[in-house]
């Protein structure tokens, strides 16, 4: 937590190093004896000394991985670990107790999701895609790695006809139980009750029992070792597998598997008639349907927006494609969770009576007070209106204070917002179109702002036992994408009031940050959620997701402040004075010439903070929201099936976690690739 | 824009703009309302607090770390504290052991990931990756929360633990390794130590002198160390003798005990005010160009508004604020060099350090590890190993950019000159990595230590988890934040402050 992510300077020079490695010109491959020499045993430095250390490193450092490679498997095919407690909760830890009558809408929301991200797909500039040499490297290391697995994991423990597993004493004599389930020798004889073990087959048995896994082994290195063979060093480098089509070639092959392969049927489900809730296990059974389907229809979501992408790659559109899709990210967090998930019962009579009419008249009178203030020549009078709109916004506020005139929240919020978008005008006087760009953006933004707080003030229609309707993973991903998104203006103004010559301003914000760096992020949390009502007015109370989420983006602001005052300090002296001799007031430089250069570079850097963010709502488990990690620490090992079972889920979730970080780390590299940052 | 460039042409003209639109008056009067506005909501949100702590009558105030607060602890230096103040003190000391502890372990532990994951040996490369992605990308939390996981799950502690009995004990009660730890003569050793030191340093610099001189090798840094350690070995028997140390500093204890407060007052405030007054100089003077005073910008005022209003502050604080706080200076001095007349004291003839070895000790029915082992209870182990683990793969990260910032040039040129690999990563490439890693490695320090924070999550005794029980207990929540805060500000001032010391000292010097 704590934002570990490396600095933006470390992660630079490692990359730096990485892009100079990769432009080196490749090495012939070696053949395989040779290459083993060189790299396991020290061959080619010319002493013997080389040789034996570098012999010792790899007996040592072969067997320590190998016995932790063993360690897990044992653990992974144990009797004693039990799996289901992991394939009946899937649903609650992705998305805790959501009910099964409004699950189509978590279905819907991650279609939404999917449907953005295969577009940006097919419309994506694809690289090389991954290369014969590289596949072939692939199959051989997890082929190796599987069958390996296949010799190394001890031999299972042998299981009687009720389940249990079979026992032995002390001599090696197995034992059996009678009809009440004593444990007895076979010819009757009462067993010990010390010195017992459990029986394991024996290896050859344990082999054999593994065929399956040693032939998907087997395949794989045969299919490397005809990559390998079949082609010549120089193809193997050139041919190359496009790595999108392929990805999804995979995906689907795995989503067809539930319609041939008998997964097993694993849900939780409760009996319309009596009302009692449990477990259903069924191994050898076919994939439940509640499974399939959807991800059937999911997977076909994602190709059809791939296909879709790809087809309008290259075409007229392609422009206003990438604009929406752009539009279509940042809102999606909200439509989905307020819109979708959230299940808003709307109260159509109110919507149509007050709502409405609200926006059209803010939506109306804005825009021509836009197009107003934006005419050419209208000189300071455009100033003076923009200055009054934001008394009445400041007015509406003191009224508030004193209350004088009842009047909703979202009025208020309407007229800070007007005289904020007033304040901007004078930079969009001009040309019609010019004008028009901000008369837009005031429709965008207004209308986005009221359709967002009409559906958060609406009562949500999804009953689930706990405080919040969000939880498991879906709580994770949530908070993390609104402290992004939050904190990212907030944090950017930090960084500006950091870099500013106003000393008060410079002031206030390194205060800030530097204590919001200084403690704990568990400490700013348990802030939020168990002093924060000491501060607020009577009768006003903070959700516990709201309390949590202000506390994550006020912690990750003072962070993100300062990766992008490095970016705008990366940015050249000569900018200032080139944007100074034209004339440009201070908005218009900061808006036009050192943010879009500043920010460039912070790219990297906040991808960084993304993934600290990311890693760092595990911490949510501790202040009582249930989060993905809460799932597996306490509710599942709490469930009266699986009293204390608490590795496998954890297992579990670190598999998930680290495909999330490992994923969007890979995407910062390629990133900062495309970006060129560094090469200037 | 060319209507802007010809407003500001137009500005230019005119002798000056109207008072909304000049610069100067607009910049000064958006600060002052932005710092009004910030003050207004911090005044309203204390208001508040105020109101609700007295509408629930909830009390406040920091007396509750004078009373007893009624609570347990385990794994801490006092396990039943009898004030508050003792308590989190106890919880100050857990956490600054494991901050202490970690970072060095993770220090060597991250070196050695660093530099196994650029060897040539493709499997100690490959462990160390596989080692550095697993820690780097699974939250520390959850990797916290599986050690705990897995401690708990073992076999239970009994008086055949392993898996080496007597030195180092795994169990379900947690971990147990043997404990050095300093012993009776350890002060008056150090006396010699100290000696042992002075003139070492003083060999030193002549051995570098004729080294510098003559060509010759004369090892200034191993005689210095030979010097020490001579002396260490002498004192090792006779540091009884520097019994007579124990005095002085009891001497100095009374004379601290016989200044009057007002003299301490008087004398805090003098150096507050010379403080600010040299300062303001020191700082006119930076600005003084041989053609007179520079012009002083807005923000240079500031700075020196501010230096003399820290001056006033502290005044006030010394006289009005807390008059009490000299005689607690004088009272603490007095402590102070009252326990150091102890610890250098006569009468004490053991050996300077002792090893004590795990073992056991019968609790009731059960047993438990005793006193003579370092014991890491569950909860302890799982934060330790955690956040070292965990910080090591960050730290190897940055130990393997360190030495990739290294030019090829150098490692050229010193294989050209002929030097033998080892020297040649001792004198050349890790002494300019170690320059490049060092502010990144501060930052990973600073995050360690507020890292162990987490402790809170297995229940392992550290500041916040002892503050969390002592609000439960006293309902004195915002006074424990502070205190938090306060502690941890303390702990991020002090890191930078030493690494930065060092980053001065390694500094290029550039002419």
């Amino acid at each position: 937590m704590e934002s570990t992510q490396l600095d933006p300077q470390t992660q630079e020079l490692l990359d730096a190093a990485e892009a100079e490695v990769a432009v080196r010109p490749e090495e012939p491959s070696l053949p395989p004896f040779e290459w083993m020499g060189k790299n396991l045993f020290g061959a080619g430095q010319g002493s013997t000394v080389a040789v034996v250390r570098s012999t010792l490193l790899t007996l040592v450092f072969a067997a320590l991985g190998l016995f932790g490679y063993r360690a897990l498997l044992n653990f992974i095919f144990s009797e004693n670990t039990d799996w289901n407690s992991v394939r009946v909760n899937l649903r609650l830890l992705f998305t805790q107790a959501y009910p099964e009558s409004d699950y189509h809408r978590v279905w819907i929301s991650l279609g939404l999701v999917l449907l953005l991200a295969g577009v940006g797909l097919g419309l994506m500039k694809v690289g090389q895609g991954i290369s014969m040499k590289k596949l072939a490297t692939w199959c051989l290391g997890w082929g190796g790695l599987i069958i390996a697995g296949v010799f190394l994991r001890e031999p299972s423990v042998l299981v009687g006809d009720d389940g249990t597993p079979i026992l032995a004493d002390a001599d090696g004599v197995q034992l059996t139980r009678d009809g009440l389930g004593t444990l007895v020798y076979p010819d009757g004889e009462p067993a010990p009750s010390q010195g017992l073990s459990v029986v394991r087959e024996s290896f050859g048995d344990a082999i054999s029992s593994r065929t399956g896994w040693l032939a998907i082994g087997l395949v794989l290195v045969a299919a490397a070792a005809a990559i390998w063979f079949g082609l010549g060093d120089k193809r193997r480098r050139s041919t190359f597998v496009p790595a999108i089509p392929f990805s999804l070639a995979a995906i689907g092959a795995l989503i067809s598997t539930t319609w041939w392969y008998n997964w097993g049927n694993y849900t939780f489900s409760t009996d319309e008639e009596t009302g009692v809730s449990g477990f259903n296990f069924e191994p050898g059974e076919k994939v439940a349907e509640t499974t399939r389907n959807p991800w059937t229809i999911m997977f076909f979501v994602l190709l059809g927006a791939y296909l879709l992408g790809r087809r309008l790659s290259g075409t007229a559109l392609e422009g206003k494609v990438k604009a929406f899709l752009t539009l279509g990210w940042f809102l999606a967090p909200f439509i989905t969770f307020f819109g979708i998930l959230r299940g808003p019962e709307l109260d159509w009579g109110y919507v149509f009576s007050v709502d409405v009419p609200l926006w059209l008249a803010f939506a109306v009178g804005g825009a021509a007070l836009m197009w107003l203030l934006t005419k050419p020549g209208i000189g300071e009078v455009g100033r003076v209106i923009a200055v009054l709109v934001l008394a009445v916004a400041a007015f509406t506020w003191i009224a508030a204070f004193f209350g004088w005139f009842g009047m909703l929240q979202k009025v208020r919020l309407s007229f800070l917002i007007m005289g904020l978008a007033a304040l901007l005008a004078p930079n969009f006087i001009g040309e019609a179109r010019q004008r028009l760009t901000l008369v837009y953006g005031w429709l965008g933004t207004i209308t986005i702002f009221h359709v967002m707080v009409t559906l958060i003030n609406t009562p949500s229609s999804i009953e689930v036992p706990t405080e919040d309707f969000a939880g498991g993973f879906m709580v994770s991903i949530y908070v993390t994408v609104f402290t992004l998104l939050f904190s990212f203006p907030l944090g950017v103004l930090l960084a500006l009031a950091r870099t500013s010559r106003l000393p008060i301003f410079r002031l206030l914000a390194t205060v800030y940050i530097e204590s919001f760096r200084g403690v704990p992020l568990i400490t700013m949390l348990f802030f939020f959620t168990v002093f924060v009502n000491l501060f607020l007015p009577e009768g006003m109370e903070l959700a516990l997701l709201a309390a949590v989420t202000i506390a994550f983006v006020l912690f990750s602001a003072a962070y993100l402040a300062e990766n992008v005052r490095g970016g705008l300090q990366s940015v050249r002296r000569g900018q200032y004075e080139a944007s100074d001799a034209l004339g440009l007031t201070t908005v218009q430089r900061t808006g036009f010439i050192v943010l879009p250069q500043g920010l460039r570079v912070s790219i990297p850097p906040l991808v960084g903070q993304a993934i600290a963010t990311y890693k760092e709502t595990s911490l949510l488990a501790i202040v009582g929201v249930f989060d993905f990690l809460r799932m597996a620490r306490d509710i599942i090992p709490n469930q009266p099936e699986f009293l204390g079972e608490r590795k496998p889920a954890l297992l579990f979730i670190c598999v998930i976690y680290f495909i999330g970080a490992y994923a969007m780390s890979k995407y910062s590299q390629r990133l900062e690739k495309n970006l060129g940052v560094g090469e200037r | 824009m060319s209507d802007t460039a010809d407003r500001s042409l137009v500005t230019a003209a005119s002798q000056r703009p109207p008072l909304y639109r000049d610069a100067v008056v607009v910049k000064w009067f958006a600060q002052v309302v932005t710092l009004v506005l910030v003050i207004a909501a911090l005044w309203f949100l204390a208001d508040q607090a105020g109101g609700n702590l007295e509408a629930k009558s909830i009390s406040t105030g920091f007396d509750f770390l004078e009373v007893d607060p009624g609570i347990n602890l385990n794994g801490t230096i006092d396990d039943e504290p009898d004030t508050g103040g003792r308590a989190l003190y106890a919880g100050m000391v857990n956490t600054i052991r494991l901050a202490a502890g970690g970072i060095l372990l993770a220090t060597i532990l991250g070196i050695v990931v660093g530099v196994g994951r650029l060897s040539n040996n493709w499997i100690v490369s490959k462990t160390s990756s596989v080692f550095i992605e697993y820690e780097r990308n699974i939250p520390l939390l959850v990797h916290i929360i599986i050690f705990f996981a897995v401690l708990t799950g073992l076999e239970n502690f009994g008086d055949d633990v392993g898996p080496i009995n007597g030195w180092l004990h795994v169990s379900n009660k947690g971990v147990s390794v043997p404990r050095l730890h300093i012993a009776d003569g350890f002060y008056q050793w150090m006396v010699f130590i100290v000696i042992g030191a002075v003139i070492g340093n003083i060999v030193r610099k002549r051995r570098q002198a004729e080294q510098d001189d003559t060509g010759a090798t004369t090892y200034p840094l191993g005689s210095m160390l030979g010097v020490i350690a001579v002396f260490g070995l002498i004192g090792w028997f006779l540091h009884p003798i520097f019994g007579w140390v124990g005095g002085i500093f009891d001497a100095i204890s009374d004379g601290i005990d016989a200044v009057p407060p007002t003299v301490v007052q008087l004398l805090l405030t003098v150096v507050a005010f010379g403080a600010a007054a040299e300062w303001i100089r020191r700082f006119l003077n930076s600005r003084r160009t041989p053609a007179g005073l520079a012009k002083l910008t807005d923000d240079d005022y500031f700075r020196m508004i501010f230096a003399g209003v820290g001056a006033v502050i502290g005044a006030v604080f010394i006289w009005i604020i807390w008059p009490g706080g000299s005689s607690w200076l004088v009272n603490s001095g007095r402590d102070l060099f009252e326990v150091l007349g102890d610890k250098f004291g006569d009468g004490r003839d053991g050996g300077p350090f002792g090893l004590g070895q795990p073992d056991f000790e019968q609790r009731g029915n059960f047993v438990n590890p005793g006193p003579g082992g370092l014991n890491f209870s569950q909860g302890f182990a799982a934060v330790f190993f955690g956040i070292v683990l965990y910080t090591a793969a960050f730290i190897a990260e940055i130990v393997r950019a360190g030495i990739l910032a290294v030019p090829k040039g150098q490692t050229e040129a010193a294989q050209a000159i002929g030097l033998r690999r080892s020297t040649m990563l001792r004198r050349v490439i890790l002494p300019q990595a170690f320059r490049v890693s060092l502010p990144p490695l501060g930052n990973q320090y600073l995050n360690l230590t507020k890292n162990t924070s987490l402790a809170v999550a297995v229940g392992a005794t550290d500041l916040v988890q002892v503050g969390q029980t002592v609000y439960n207990q006293t309902g004195r929540s915002l006074e424990v934040f502070a205190i938090w805060m306060g502690f941890y500000l303390a702990c991020s001032l002090t890191i930078s402050v030493v690494v930065n010391f060092f980053n001065v000292r390694l500094a290029i010097v550039e002419r």
